[in-house]
């Protein structure tokens, strides 16, 4: 009896707003937004790993730059040894597409860093809010915890676009000069070049939501960390070997695997029996949602 | 206020909460008391929504936890003094756990200063002492200026300052209306700050009742006596429902008859005593009492043998 009047009367004093104190906001996706924002920003590690992830993306890209213009300019002496005096675009010719040497993708040529290491960051990003309890705090804040988990996505998504982005631009503003030398334009307009700063950026956004993935499923940094490694890193390794089994299947299969299709997305042109670049990003966006929709499922039904 | 009803969790084949209800109501301080491993914590980060029922409901301010749009606002709860990022400063979780309300950086620095945290508020959570943990804990269960409060062993790791400091905190939240629900297996603490207990083991309710109460009829009243003749005395007074307990020489503690009994008893046998006193019962001995059969890990210490007649269960 007691606790029907009890209820009863609950009831009618819980009116959405009658219970809250007076001029105070609820929780919003934009103030859930600003607190993972803060929580990003506010540890130290996040800091450091992200100055250090640009300078090393770029770092590499320009170690990329300049091999890639070392042989080229070997190819051309040699050339010219022989008699031959090869334009710039005969020069570019030597190098026929897909085979690794194209001169438009060259501000990704740091990419892999970026994926290692924006990856891992959202990894962590969470799996250190398991590890040290953190998540309760965030989950009592956020008790509905969507909305929490679809923040972390945006900001991380956000921040790895931003940084490889930039990463990407400063990379070409390098290799611009150097391939000056030899007279080939390396203007922006070239074809390619916008698409595979514009792509590269998704590209990593899209591990780095992978990450953020396996970070809530596995609820462990170094478990996650090696997931993510096995997938991008080793993964691809792994399926080369596939070519040498028997029969053409094989041949094909590697290409729709997540670092091959995703890699095939920032490149441009059609290739025999490979899939086109838009293809490679649907398939790798279907990866993305792979991981991202069970963690979602997880992160809402599981004890935290 | 907050209604708990047919409350379970079941952990694999431990049931870690059975089937538990209650009410906690505003404007007092309700105390949750129980041995280790008894379904505190369970119950309280089930109201909290955290974990997730097997059964039942527990709804707070009206409606579950998740439904509420301003969520701290209505709750602040310290279920774990560890549910903080190590590596981030004191004042820069609070700032997170504010922003996700628009609460105010006013309202950051007024708990900071409310907590005494104001010193090391800029260093890393993850060098603070227990004290200063559970401090931290407090004041993001307070950043929201919640209706409820839902505090687990809050006093925990706290210095005798710190104690008293929550003490009048959850009186004086108490008298402002609000809802305060916070747990200690401190049964003298949960004496001097509840008004109101719940006591639960084996993931049961087994005592609901204003403390009071659950002081006062607990047991039979009992009487400590001293003399010089214990075991003359104690062959004199046993048998007929008065139960006789030497745990000390010269030293019986009487259940079943008053002191004016006892001292007639003694003089009609020339027995001297030199002490006759009432004993009032503390919480701890009505708690004993109460969660004797629901211990989840006992201590094997022998009790004296007229114990071991209370000790029998009941219902058995």
């Amino acid at each position: 009896m007691t606790t029907t009047t009890a209820r009863r009367s609950a009831a009618t004093t819980a009116g959405p707003a009658s219970n809250s104190p007076a001029g105070t906001h609820g929780v919003s996706f934009g103030g859930i937004l600003k607190s993972e924002w803060i929580k990003l920003w506010t540890l130290l590690s996040t800091k450091l790993l992200l100055a250090t992830t640009l300078v090393a993306i770029v770092g590499v890209g320009a170690i990329t730059v300049l091999a890639r213009y070392a042989i080229m300019d070997q190819m051309i002496s040699m050339a010219e040894e022989s008699g031959q005096k090869l334009t710039p675009e005969q020069m570019e010719q030597t190098f026929p597409p897909g085979s690794q040497m194209d001169l438009y993708n060259l501000p990704n040529s740091g990419l892999q860093i970026g994926i290692l290491v924006l990856g891992s960051l959202a990894v962590l990003f969470v799996a250190s809010e398991y590890s040290t309890g953190m998540i309760r705090s965030t989950m009592s804040a956020v008790p509905k915890r969507i909305p929490a988990f679809a923040a972390k996505a945006v900001i991380l998504a956000v921040v790895s676009y931003v940084i490889t982005t930039i990463a990407a631009v400063a990379t070409y503003l390098i290799a611009i000069p150097v391939f000056a030398g030899r007279g080939i334009d390396m203007g922006w307009d070239r074809d390619g070049v916008i698409y595979s700063i514009f792509t590269g950026g998704l590209y990593v956004a899209g591990v780095a939501l992978i990450g953020l993935s396996l970070g809530v499923l596995l609820r462990n940094s170094a478990g996650a960390i090696t997931l993510l490694v096995g997938i991008f890193f080793v993964l691809p390794i792994a399926s080369s070997f596939m070519t040498f089994l028997p029969g053409d299947f094989w041949k094909y299969v590697p290409q729709y695997l997540p670092a091959d299709s995703g890699g095939r997305f920032l490149s441009i042109g059609h290739l025999d029996a490979t899939i086109d670049p838009w293809q490679g990003g649907l398939i790798f966006l279907g990866y993305v949602l792979l991981f991202l929709v069970p963690a979602t499922f997880v992160l809402k039904r599981r004890d935290v | 206020m907050i209604e708990v009803k047919d409350l379970s969790k079941v952990y694999g084949s431990k049931t870690a909460v059975a089937g538990v209800s209650f009410t906690v109501k505003a404007g007092q301080v309700t105390g949750f008391l129980g041995p280790n491993g008894a379904g505190k914590s369970t119950t309280m980060r089930m109201i909290m929504g955290l974990d997730r029922p097997t059964s039942g409901s527990a709804i707070v301010n009206g409606r579950p936890y998740s439904a509420h749009r301003d969520p701290l606002h209505q709750v602040g709860a310290l279920l774990d003094a560890k549910a903080v990022h190590t590596s981030r400063s004191a004042y820069n979780h609070l700032r997170a756990m504010a922003a996700t309300h628009s609460i105010p950086l006013s309202r950051v620095h007024e708990v900071i200063e409310m907590t005494g945290l104001e010193a090391v508020a800029k260093k890393k959570a993850g060098g603070f002492s227990l004290g200063m943990g559970q401090r931290l804990g407090i004041a993001a269960a307070l950043l929201g200026d919640p209706q409820t409060l839902i505090l687990d062993e809050p006093v925990n790791g706290l210095d005798p300052e710190g104690v008293l400091w929550v003490r009048n905190l959850v009186r004086y939240l108490a008298s402002q209306g609000k809802t305060v629900f916070l747990s200690s297996h401190l049964m003298s603490e949960m004496a001097q700050t509840a008004d109101h207990l719940l006591v639960i083991g084996r993931g049961r309710i087994i005592a609901d009742a204003p403390m009071a109460q659950v002081l006062a009829g607990s047991r039979q009243a009992v009487t400590l006596v001293r003399t010089s003749a214990a075991s003359q005395l104690s062959s004199l007074l046993v048998g007929n429902g008065v139960k006789v307990d030497q745990n000390e020489p010269e030293t019986l503690k009487v259940s079943g008859l008053d002191s004016r009994q006892i001292a007639q008893l003694a003089l009609e046998h020339s027995i001297l005593v030199y002490e006759l006193t009432p004993q009032s019962t503390s919480l701890e001995e009505a708690y004993f009492e109460l969660t004797r059969d629901e211990v989840e890990y006992h201590s094997r210490v022998s009790d004296g043998s007229s114990n071991q007649s209370i000790a029998a269960p009941a219902g058995k």
